[in-house]
């Protein structure tokens, strides 16, 4: 994929370069969204806490252009094998940036309600988290972009650790705010801010199964590796 | 479509079907030309084959091997063997009428004999049998019933067929081939002549007719062999490139030069 000699009809080839244009801008301004916000809150910067809900406007109208071009290609090309699956993983992909972009913006517009707490962990947990969900974001944005399926492979095993790392956070919040009724207020601000990032890695895991099958052909297993604990937790 | 019908080998109720036709390391000439390399492809029992491939790739001439077709022709030679029912059709000795009243064939544009409708069913079934007229009514009525074309001529099967519309001349050659009750139907783009609605007719019917015969179509139209078959093969200058379940061809064929051709992106 990617790799594909010219289609005979060359507005064809236009089309799905216009197509995997918007997708390639909308996952960069979801990479920014996402950097700002979790600067936002780990280093409680608040002008970073500006942009993501800003950025959130552009991304949903790319969702809205990648829709009607993918329809419009659907209706007017009748594309098959390597070109179906990237039309089909382009409508997902574009649902899952978009949520992503939500999360982000939702994590900014929090991020100066949230307080370090005295001597908590939770910070640095969340610093860390932030790390592997950004990290994480940015190589199935890469996946996607280079049609590698092996980077998505990368992401797809790696949100076990972002799920586990959010398993701890709920449950030594939940310890904080059993120990000191105060501090309710700002560790669930934190819960909060720490769920959103783990649903961050839940989409950047499904980017990933999408550009594998786009690549592919391939669909990844239903079950895809987790932190047991998790879904219990959230 | 279910997810399992996608993945290669997967196609159990296809892989588990008896086979109707089996060609065996099948060359053809015309004359020095060889047009078909080394083919190798099962047809399935009472399931559609679809044959896709480029303008001179070999389709249309497999199809004409089935039923010897080529016999025809002088300078034509097919070498291999195609297996059916136990036989190799290809061996000298081989009745051809019987072959091709058990393995009909529909042409690209209908080919309606100059007579009334009635008789376009009836000489088929008369080269080969000796019917009462009572019976013959009904074998005629039964062909045109399966082709949904009863209710539509019904009142005028002393037309000349040659008057009906293209759509409704290509259902009377189906049902003239079905009359002589084959086992396979062998069609070569029968609805390249045809409008969408007629075109659209002849896809359901082939859905129905499939459930008893076993068919084989070739065809230019690729919309048309994801929509009509179980089973699609691609040639390629002669070579069979590739076979598998239709989803599988059409969402993710193993062979580049599948995909650049079903996907568009050929020569």
């Amino acid at each position: 994929m990617g790799n594909e000699p010219a289609h005979t009809v060359t507005r064809y080839d236009q089309e799905l370069d216009r197509l995997r244009g918007i997708v390639a801008r909308m996952g960069g301004l979801v990479e920014r969204q996402t950097a700002q916000a979790i600067a936002a809150v780990v280093d409680q910067n608040e002008e970073a806490a500006v942009e993501p809900p800003e950025l959130d406007v552009e991304v949903d109208a790319l969702e809205r252009d990648a829709e009607s071009l993918a329809i419009r290609i659907l209706a007017l090309r009748a594309p098959m094998a390597v070109d179906l699956r990237l039309i089909v993983a382009v409508l997902k992909i574009t649902g899952d940036l978009e949520r992503i972009g939500d999360y982000a913006s939702s994590i900014a517009r929090r991020a100066m309600k949230v307080e370090p707490l005295d001597g908590a962990l939770s910070f640095g947990a969340l610093r860390s988290m932030g790390r592997l969900v950004q990290e994480n974001l940015n190589k199935a944005i890469e996946a996607m972009a280079k049609n590698d399926s092996t980077r998505a492979m990368e992401v797809w095993n790696a949100d076990t650790v972002v799920d586990e790392l959010y398993t701890t956070m709920f449950r030594e919040l939940v310890t904080y705010m059993m120990e000191d009724p105060r501090k309710i207020g700002p560790c669930i601000h934190l819960l909060f801010v720490a769920k959103n990032l783990e649903r961050i890695g839940d989409h950047a895991t499904n980017i990933a199964e999408r550009v594998y099958y786009a690549v592919t052909g391939e669909m990844l297993p239903a079950v895809r590796p987790r932190g047991g604990a998790a879904r219990k937790g959230g | 479509m279910q997810a399992d019908t996608i993945t290669a080998g997967q196609d159990v109720a296809e892989a588990s079907r008896p086979l109707a036709i089996q060609v065996r390391n099948l060359d053809f000439y015309y004359g020095k030309t060889r047009a078909l390399h080394d083919i190798s492809l099962d047809f399935p029992e009472r399931s559609v084959t679809g044959m896709i491939g480029p303008s001179g790739c070999g389709k249309s001439t497999l199809l004409r091997v089935l039923n010897r077709m080529y016999d025809l022709y002088p300078g034509q030679k097919a070498t291999g063997e195609v297996l059916y029912d136990g036989q190799n059709i290809l061996a000298p000795g081989v009745d051809l009428n019987l072959l091709r009243s058990r393995i009909g064939m529909v042409f690209q544009k209908p080919t309606p004999f100059p007579m009334s409708i009635y008789d376009n069913i009836a000489f088929g079934i008369r080269l080969h049998e000796r019917v009462s007229r009572s019976e013959m009514d009904g074998r005629v009525e039964d062909a045109l019933r399966r082709v949904a074309l009863w209710g539509e001529v019904k009142d005028r099967l002393q037309a000349s067929a040659t008057a009906m519309s293209g759509g409704q001349q290509q259902r009377l050659c189906i049902a003239r081939t079905i009359a002589t009750r084959p086992e396979v139907i062998l069609l070569d783009e029968p609805t390249s002549a045809l409008d969408p609605v007629s075109t659209a007719r002849i896809e359901e019917l082939l859905d129905e007719l499939k459930t008893e015969f076993t068919i084989a179509i070739v065809t230019h139209n690729m919309q048309q062999a994801a929509r009509c078959a179980d089973q699609v093969a691609f040639f390629y200058l002669g070579e069979l490139v590739e076979v598998d379940s239709t989803a599988r061809m059409f969402t993710n064929p193993r062979e580049s030069r599948t995909q650049d051709y079903i996907t568009g992106r050929f020569g």
